[in-house]
């Protein structure tokens, strides 16, 4: 009862996110996202490493790896957004046709 | 989240919802993700989303007005049809049998030693490898940024 009710959650979160990364205009929004659809994952792994495997943990630490990736991904995203913007003084995605100037 | 069109106050329900999770995390029995999650999401990665946004500039957000196109509709669609299936697989699927048929091998030992510790022993014993392969990836990604960012 309680595995299927955060399971329905995760699934909710990632399909908001699915939907957000999508249909978002801004890149840094679609970093948000991008960090809502990951943290649904990891929910996943928490909770079914909590009820089948609470002797060896497997979830937990391949979690704990997510964490670390989305991690380095903000960063270098970030990095990447402000760069384009130093560039190109704008950051909305169905402007970057711009480049075939 | 989805529906606020200021992107501050989008980074902040972020952090909400990050929050509320690292909650649940706490309700699975598993402490040091939680542990982890507060500090690394909340604490590093929502503040480098702040960082990013403040950093944009904010008068051309309030131009960016919500136009419901074809696209956003059929992205709406495709998202509830990926949710009610996920949904129906998880309510159909019978998860009591799957417990009781993989209910073996407990170690004794580890009844007594709390979340943490756990998971310190066995990224110490049995997953070594990837553990040092993430701390190269961070060396990696952090030198990267830093190179990106010096233009």
């Amino acid at each position: 009862m309680m595995l299927e009710h955060i399971l329905v959650l995760s699934a909710y979160l990632f399909s908001i996110g699915i939907y957000g990364l999508i249909t978002s205009r801004n890149m840094v929004r679609a970093l948000m996202y991008l960090e809502l659809i990951l943290n649904a994952v990891n929910i996943n792994f928490v909770t079914f490493s909590d009820f089948f495997d609470s002797w060896q943990l497997k979830g937990n630490i391949f979690s704990i790896f997510v964490i670390a990736i989305a991690a380095t991904e903000a960063a270098i995203g970030s990095a990447i957004v402000s760069s384009i913007y130093c560039n190109r003084k704008s950051t909305r995605i169905n402007q970057s046709t711009l480049l075939n100037k | 989240m989805v529906l606020l069109t200021n992107p501050i106050y989008s980074a902040l329900s972020l952090g909400l919802v990050l929050v509320c999770i690292s909650l649940f995390y706490i309700l699975s029995n598993s402490h040091f993700v939680a542990a982890a999650q507060l500090f690394i999401y909340v604490g590093a990665i929502n503040v480098l989303i702040l960082f990013a946004v403040m950093f944009m500039n904010g008068s051309e957000y309030y131009k960016d007005f919500n136009l419901w196109t074809i696209g956003n509709g059929l992205t709406s669609l495709v998202c509830t049809s990926i949710l009610v299936s996920l949904i129906t697989t998880i309510l159909d699927t019978s998860w009591y049998r799957i417990i009781w048929t993989t209910r073996s091998n407990q170690i004794i030992e580890q009844d007594l030693l709390s979340n943490s510790q756990q998971i310190g022993i066995h990224l110490a014993i049995d997953f070594f490898l990837p553990f040092e392969f993430i701390s190269i990836i961070l060396l990696v990604a952090l030198i990267g940024a830093i190179v990106v960012d010096r233009q």
